[in-house]
């Protein structure tokens, strides 16, 4: 394993690894809300259970995430020198927002656990409450910076030098606002499903149904609404990518040659060599029309780039795959999902079909996240920084790859364990009642 | 505009001693013999940090960013010569946030699951408070070289030595030190007091002896710190009066006085740190070719100025909101639900 590849693999998963805790920290805070406020305003002590047996679980979960964020931003350093060292005046202004709502999270977090018989009821909601909103606005603040690395702005680049620095202008950079909302819903929909996905199983186990039914409308009432909006979303993403990181796109889809007419590929292996799509279904058309609004628009192809600043095309081409495929047939189960509530009513399949998605949002998640990053290659920053000139000088990367891999791999052991743990103890709490 | 960031810094770095450094030395502590006291000085602990800790983390957070954003040749300079204690520190707050959290939630308290949590806090507290330390005591020996390319040369002597290890056990030593005397009025045992006062009043004498050896190391290695300690009234000064401070401390110790006794051994440990600023400023750190300074390290104007807006608009919603956290944490015993 070369030093880059140990880099961009440590990078990867510690990236992975807080993408899930960040997700739940931002979103569930506010099914956590939401189930207090049903309590606060129909004192149902049901929803007073509710409210602490997620609360629980953002206490864990926060716990890993605030500390796995802190080793990113570290690592930003620890791998990236060389990214850091232009990088960090131009785009440190959404972290230095970032850093001040996660500071407001941490003590919203603190107030709200434990201050339960200290503050008085709608206040004690209202930090709660905070713990959610911050949360939200510092996912925003990062993926914000991130949208920089892949259409950056805000600084004149001059004999590699980055000059006249303008650190608004490169918040706002052309791809923040598709991205921060692509993953905003991304975060609310894998969360809405594998927490409604949890209910949904323990109320079909029979026990405590009650609880577990209006568990399961809260989470799924976020998540359906967010997997309805982001096909739309998504849509929208992929257009400014196909403006803005047009090699992105083509490593997408597959998409070797430019042509108008171009079309869309369903399923499929790309393959550099032949430069052909082998084993998919082509819908004419189709890929002009998704990316600029019409059939026979050009669509530019790999071709126009040499081959040594083609991204991974298998890996991109696949994830890309994965995350349409899942957020289509999420997004369909959310249509179920609203039908059915209006009747007041969810047959076992449509429950069982919520609890088979419940890990597939973080999966699909993860996917876009691949689709992102590897996308970009070999650019750290698109079209001015490879990542290979990047990378940090320290030699024996693969020792501090094999030190984090096993301390998050323990982590993540660990933190399944002790959700299994928390659910099965309420569980039998309310066998009891 | 510098010099405002350079304030930031140092009041970040302060409070994450103060706060932070109380926070790992509960864990320090943790570690110590307390015989039939272990079950109620972990309660203590557990409800005297819980709700802060992940806020009292923050300024370290704070510090990361002012650095890479505002001093970016300063952050990758850190980040590179000094990688290897960097991941042992990373290492280590990971664990010990971790462990912390998992101790509090786990919804089994078997004595099994519970001991294993605290060995787990406890060790990596002291791991982390060592290698804060020994980063710290890295950054004034001049051994930081950026132009070597031996990789013992380049990324081991930066850090390692005699010196940078007796900072690790010095700041190791004050952590656990203020952890004791914050942790004396969070109790109404009285048997857990009369072991805080006493733990107290020994780890006094360890950040005393502990100090003494950093000097004789730093002597003996012949940093500059040594020389230029001797050679500063303000730095004699600043050590006159953080000495002469243990006589209030200890005045108030005797008379209950929670808040004074706090406030007097804060005061000590922002004298330590102040005397450190001094003999440092206005340089980051010391390489092999000189001193960095934040002067030259610093970002545009541009850059600077969007960093100081966001320190001080950030400032008028986090300092308010810890105010009313502590506020609301300060008085009665704390109970989860």
């Amino acid at each position: 394993m070369t030093d880059l590849m140990a880099a961009r693999s440590t990078m990867a998963f510690s990236l992975g690894f807080h993408i899930i805790f960040a997700a739940v920290g931002m979103t569930m805070p506010f099914f956590m809300s939401a189930a207090h406020y049903l309590f606060l305003k129909k004192k149902n002590p049901e929803y007073l259970e509710l409210t602490k047996m997620w609360m629980k679980g953002v206490a864990i979960l926060f716990a890993v995430g605030a500390v796995s964020g802190t080793v990113l931003s570290f690592e930003l350093g620890l791998l990236w020198p060389g990214f850091m060292k232009y990088a960090g005046p131009i785009i440190g202004m959404p972290f230095s927002w970032e850093g001040t709502a996660f500071f407001l999270e941490a003590i919203a977090i603190g107030l709200f656990l434990y201050g339960w018989k200290k503050m008085r009821p709608w206040v004690h909601w209202g930090t709660g409450l905070m713990v959610g909103i911050s949360g939200f606005a510092s996912g925003v603040f990062v993926v914000a910076a991130n949208g920089w690395m892949n259409s950056p702005a805000g600084f004149d680049w001059v004999n590699g030098e980055a000059m006249n620095i303008d650190p608004v202008a490169a918040m706002f950079n052309k791809a923040w606002l598709h991205q921060t909302l692509h993953m905003q819903f991304a975060a609310l929909q894998a969360v809405g499903f594998a927490v409604a996905g949890i209910h949904a199983f323990l109320y079909l186990r029979g026990r405590a149904q009650e609880l577990h039914l209006k568990a399961f409308k809260i989470a799924m009432c976020f998540g359906a609404a967010a997997s309805i909006a982001q096909p739309f979303i998504g849509h929208f993403a992929a257009q400014r990518v196909a403006v803005l990181q047009p090699v992105k796109l083509a490593a997408m889809e597959g998409h070797f040659k430019t042509e108008r007419r171009a079309p869309l590929h369903i399923g499929g292996i790309p393959n550099a060599e032949t430069q052909t799509m082998d084993y998919s279904i082509p819908l004419p058309g189709m890929l002009s029309f998704l990316a600029f609004n019409d059939v026979d628009a050009e669509v530019m192809g790999l071709d126009q780039v040499p081959r040594e600043l083609w991204p991974p095309l298998v890996i991109t081409h696949i994830s890309f795959q994965i995350m349409v495929a899942i957020g289509t047939a999420m997004a369909l189960i959310a249509i179920l999902f609203f039908i059915y509530q209006r009747k007041n009513t969810f047959p076992s399949w449509l429950l069982k079909t919520i609890i088979a998605f419940s890990p597939l949002g973080f999966v699909a998640m993860e996917a876009g996240w691949i689709v992102t990053e590897v996308g970009r290659q070999p650019w750290i920053i698109y079209g001015i920084l490879k990542t290979r000139d990047a990378v940090t000088p320290v030699p024996g990367m693969k020792y501090h790859f094999f030190l984090f891999l096993a301390l998050y791999l323990f982590l993540s052991f660990v933190t399944v364990w002790l959700l299994k743990r928390q659910v099965a103890v309420a569980q039998r709490k309310f066998e009891v009642q | 505009m510098i010099e405002i960031l350079l304030f930031f810094i140092g009041a970040s770095l302060l409070l994450y001693v103060l706060f932070g450094g109380a926070d790992y030395g509960a864990g320090i502590l943790e570690l110590l013999p307390a015989g039939s006291l272990r079950d109620s000085q972990k309660k203590v602990i557990n409800d005297a940090m819980g709700p802060v800790w992940e806020a009292n983390h923050m300024w370290l957070i704070l510090v990361v960013v002012i650095l890479f954003m505002g001093f970016p040749s300063i952050f990758t300079l850190l980040m590179t010569s000094l990688h290897i204690p960097m991941v042992a520190l990373l290492f280590g707050i990971v664990v010990r946030g971790c462990a912390f959290t998992f101790r509090h939630y786990d919804a089994v308290q078997a004595p099994q699951s519970q001991n294993v949590y605290t060995v787990l806090f406890g060790t990596s507290s002291l791991w982390t408070a060592m290698w804060l330390g020994i980063i710290a005591g890295s950054l004034n020996r001049g051994l930081i070289d950026p132009l070597s390319t031996d990789f013992h040369e380049a990324y081991i002597a930066p850090w390692w030595g005699l010196y940078p290890f007796c900072m690790g056990i010095f700041v190791v030593c004050i952590f656990a030190f203020l952890a004791s005397v914050y942790l004396i009025g969070e109790t109404e045992n009285l048997d857990l007091k009369k072991m805080f006062i006493k733990r107290a009043f020994i780890l006094n004498y360890l950040v005393v002896l502990s100090g003494a050896f950093v000097f004789a190391a730093s002597a003996d290695e012949r940093t500059p710190l040594f020389a230029d300690f001797f050679e500063s009234k303000i730095t004699m000064a600043i050590m006159i009066a953080a000495t002469a401070l243990f006589i209030a401390l200890w005045f108030f110790i005797r008379k209950r006085q929670t808040l004074l006794t706090r406030t007097v051994a804060a005061g000590q440990i922002t004298l330590i740190l102040a005397g450190w600023y001094v003999l440092n400023a206005p340089n980051a750190l010391l390489t092999a070719q000189g001193p960095v300074s934040f002067y030259e390290a610093a970002a545009p104007l541009a850059t600077l100025w969007q960093l100081v807006m966001a320190l001080l608009v950030g400032s008028l919603f986090i300092f308010p909101s810890l105010f009313y956290l502590m506020k609301v944490f300060k008085t009665g015993t704390t109970e989860e639900m």
